[in-house]
């Protein structure tokens, strides 16, 4: 830093400079796409819904004009700086920021929301938890729809939604910013479109199916939405066990494990590369943990005589647990102690990495757990045994470096520090500690099952610890922290070399 | 276009950083992990690390599906043997080939390579300026 600063010459100013000239255009092109996208629920009013129109229409005009104006005074047209990670954390920070405060608007005008809580429901709905403080039943279709549009672009995230539609090749910094790791296809912008293909394709299927199972046509799209990207907003009051159908969960299951499934994985599912996703970690991962929770859920719910609907509900929670989805068919208050800490502990792992899921993830889980046996396993080899450790991501064997290793370890602590605090704070305010673990672990982990704490009287700071939680959760702390230490620091050596010259 | 660029050091990176600014797919296959620092932010495809001999590696790279394979390793018998793999097992239509020595350019066109020579390209260079200059 010293040697940086020492020699902070006119030049490194400049790059600052033009490098924040690309961010802002970045931004620009956000506030422009936003403003399309607040337009997109109006298209309900054409199937003769009701809801307001200017409820919609004034945040989109205000998002145009502020594109407009970034991108007028920010565009260059010749060499636009290409974003490194870092920079890409800012650009990520800056936009879910802006984007998650002006989505709120809606539910200002349209629901008279006061300003928490439609943040909350905005962030709710663009980090694909589900917890909600709107009364559905109340709402307007046109919100309602809204909130599923906010979960279905949250879950695909905006480096996806924007690299496979507007911006060009300079977003690859961007694309990793976001928590996408991983990359399908040889070009970030061809492996976007891949994945919004993936996406699109499975969305329209899942429509399809709840339409087949038996559900309305708009219900079909919200449910469609919202459970493939994992977030779990829905449109009646009891969820999914509103139409106590097997069909419909059956559908909405295989939804919510597509969504939480690594883009990766489903990429080689739609190429029928069974054999590759075979050794995939993930999988083996969601299958072991699957099985052995269902079955002691089940066997801790077990009612006399009901087999069957008790091994039906624990399926159903455990699922939405582990995708991190949050439609649930029973209500969970009146679940025994040991089920609702099976079902924290799901939340807490969460689903695939470059999924639209949240949670520590299971990628990171299997790779403490390896970790373990590794660690145990070299202390039984001679000393100057060298060993190489792999396991299987994406289509190829990926080496585990200790480098790598360490960012696992600081995520998870990250996390689970987090965790602790977020309950603490719930502790303060008076809630006992099953609810406390419960509902934090389901803002952090964006999952959105509730136990009954949030809700439009919630306390306010309630709100906002949640709200906090679920955006740390979402972007996954790391970026957070790069970005805004990025921006302090970029700050700091602009003032300082624009006072020597 | 789906590119495979086997040897990332300073020419092969730099192809790499071009192409994938263009919107190309690119590929790079280098063994040694640092040669990686040479790509920028710029470069959005992927790398392989391992040996660009080896078929395992080449087939992990996709080589069969490519539509050009630069071959820019630093050592020419090298770079040769990878373009006669590429050509011959995987059936590469275009392979091109970074070729230090002037004198095997011979062997190469024996084979049939397409083989571009850093150190002719400078020496003619060298000569265009050294002539300007005189005339």
């Amino acid at each position: 830093m010293e040697i940086f600063r020492s020699e902070g010459t006119l030049r490194s100013n400049n790059v600052i400079k033009r490098k924040y000239y690309t961010i802002f255009s970045f931004l620009g092109l956000v506030c422009i796409f936003t403003g399309f996208l607040l337009l997109t629920p109006l298209i309900a009013l054409f199937f003769n819904f009701t809801g307001n129109i200017y409820a919609f229409l004034k945040p989109s005009i205000l998002s145009f004009i502020i594109g407009t104006v970034l991108l007028l005074l920010f565009r260059r047209k010749n060499n636009p700086v290409n974003l490194t990670l870092q920079d890409g954390a800012v650009v990520v920070i800056l936009s879910w920021v802006y984007v998650c405060l002006i989505s709120s608007i809606p539910f200002l005008l349209e629901n008279h929301l006061n300003f928490t809580n439609a943040l909350f429901e905005s962030v709710s709905g663009w980090t694909t938890t589900g917890l909600t403080v709107i009364d559905v039943s109340k709402s307007s279709k046109v919100i309602l729809l809204w909130r599923s549009i906010l979960q279905f672009c949250g879950g695909a995230g905006f480096a996806v939604l924007m690299l496979s539609t507007i911006i060009g090749p300079y977003g690859a910094g961007l694309y990793q910013a976001e928590g996408r790791s991983e990359q399908l296809l040889p070009h970030i912008k061809s492996s976007a479109k891949m994945v919004m293909f993936i996406y699109s394709f499975f969305t329209v299927l899942g429509i399809l199916a709840y339409r087949f199972a038996g559900m309305s046509f708009f219900n079909s799209i919200n449910h469609s939405f919202c459970a493939l990207s994992t977030g779990g907003f829905t449109t009646v009051s009891n969820s999914i066990g509103h139409w106590k159908s097997l069909p419909i969960e059956i559908v909405t299951i295989v939804l919510m494990i597509l969504g939480s499934t690594n883009f990766a994985i489903s990429y080689l599912l739609l190429k029928m590369k069974f054999k590759k996703i075979f050794h995939n970690v993930e999988w083996r991962v969601t299958l072991l943990l699957t099985i052995i929770t269902i079955s002691l859920i089940t066997f801790l719910t077990i009612r006399p005589f009901s087999f069957d609907s008790s091994l039906r509900e624990s399926i159903f929670q455990v699922v939405t647990a582990l995708t991190t989805t949050g439609y649930s068919t029973v209500s969970l208050s009146g679940w025994p102690n040991p089920g609702i800490f099976i079902i924290v502990l799901l939340m807490l792992v969460g689903g695939g990495i470059c999924s639209t899921a949240g949670g520590i993830k299971q990628y990171r889980i299997y790779l403490l757990m390896k970790s373990i046996f590794w660690d145990i396993r070299d202390h039984f080899l001679p000393r100057s045994s060298v060993v190489k450790d792999y396991i299987w991501r994406g289509e190829d064997k990926f080496y585990i470096g200790n480098q790598h290793m360490r960012q696992v370890y600081n995520f998870v602590f990250l996390y689970v520090f987090t965790f602790f605090i977020g309950v603490l704070i719930f502790l303060i305010t008076g809630y006992s500690f099953k609810d406390s673990f419960f509902e934090f672990a389901s803002a952090l982990g964006t999952v959105g099952l509730s136990v009954g704490v949030t809700g439009p009287e919630a306390p306010k700071h309630i709100l906002w610890t949640e709200i906090f939680g679920m955006f740390l959760g979402r972007l996954e702390f790391l970026v957070v922290l790069f970005g805004i230490r990025k921006l302090f620091l970029d700050f700091k050596t602009f003032v300082s070399l624009k006072n020597k010259f | 276009m789906y590119i495979v660029i086997i040897g990332c050091g300073r020419m092969g990176s730099l192809l790499a950083n071009r192409l994938s600014k263009q919107g190309e797919s690119i590929v790079v296959v280098d063994k040694n992990e640092s040669a990686f620092e040479n790509l920028s932010a710029e470069f959005s495809g992927f790398h392989i690390l391992g040996d660009g001999a080896e078929v395992d590696v080449l087939k992990q790279a996709k080589i069969e599906k490519a539509d050009v394979v630069l071959a820019t390793t630093k050592e020419d018998n090298l770079n040769l043997m990878i373009a006669q793999i590429a050509k011959e097992i995987f059936g590469v239509h275009k392979v091109l080939v970074r070729l230090f020595d002037t004198k095997r350019e011979e062997i190469f066109s024996t084979f049939h390579i397409e083989s571009i020579s850093p150190t002719r390209i400078a020496v003619d260079e060298f000569l265009k300026k050294i002539n300007l200059k005189g005339s």
